[in-house]
């Protein structure tokens, strides 16, 4: 998909860039400032006015086209929202099971809550508190 | 009060909910500039230009709609219709305006 999108990209730029290239070659011909005539259907506020050819009008498009589609796809995936889906997902995919450090991975969001280390060197703790302050103190 | 309930019963992920916000307002910041560059070229003036800068983000919208939400905004976004459709409409508006003189002075002028 990736790959899809980088030449979709590709080439809405080629395409872009020639066109560009193309109009500005255009305006440079003594005929490219004559006015254009009026549209038959459209009223006169929203007439477009274009006095390009054809061809590079529907180049333009094209390759602003073609380049819309190739920025969508080489977006990110959108997520899911809902916490049901979003939670669902988390406990199938395999690299959210591997379990990093208690509480942490396990593809469970909940896991902080529902592991807890059943006891503590309460002793330890203060021993290693108490060395902290004296270093401080020194 | 309606979406207080809602969203006890079904909650949902604000990570998530930021992650498309961003995707979708980068696609937007994007594109917008692309139609610039377009409007630019094809010689647009005043109303054509903001017509073709109102079509092009529908057309946009549609692509995410397509491609990135799967036909189905409502697992995505919170409210579609706001965060989808219509809302962020006029957030690359400035960009396109900027590409759009840019280019309409260098191809026409």
């Amino acid at each position: 998909m990736a790959i899809a999108a980088t030449t979709i990209n590709i080439l809405g730029i080629v395409f872009l860039s020639h066109a560009v290239y193309s109009a500005y070659e255009h305006s440079l011909l003594p005929s490219s400032s004559l006015p254009t005539p009026p549209s038959s259907i459209l009223p006169h506020i929203i007439d477009p006015k274009i006095n390009l050819p054809l061809d590079i009008t529907l180049e333009t498009l094209f390759s602003v086209f073609l380049l819309c589609v190739g920025v969508v796809l080489s977006s990110p995936e959108l997520k899911p929202i809902q916490w049901n889906v979003w939670a669902g997902r988390l406990e199938r995919s395999k690299e959210a099971r591997v379990v990093k450090e208690v509480g942490v991975g396990g593809g469970n969001p909940y896991a902080v809550l529902e592991e807890r280390p059943g006891f503590l060197d309460i002793r330890g703790r203060r021993k290693e508190f108490a060395g902290w302050v004296r270093e401080g103190e020194r | 009060m309606l979406d207080e309930r809602e969203l006890a019963t079904r909650p949902i992920v604000q990570e998530s909910v930021q992650h498309n916000a961003r995707t979708v307002s980068n696609i937007r910041a994007l594109t917008a500039s692309l139609f610039g560059v377009a409007a630019g070229t094809l010689g647009l003036e005043s109303f054509p230009g903001f017509i073709f800068y109102a079509v092009g983000t529908a057309v946009v919208s549609v692509l995410i709609f397509a491609f990135k939400a799967e036909s189905n905004p409502k697992a995505y976004f919170w409210r579609p219709l706001q965060d989808l459709w219509a809302g962020d409409m006029f957030g690359g508006l400035m960009s396109f305006v900027l590409t759009w003189t840019l280019l309409y002075n260098l191809a026409k002028a």
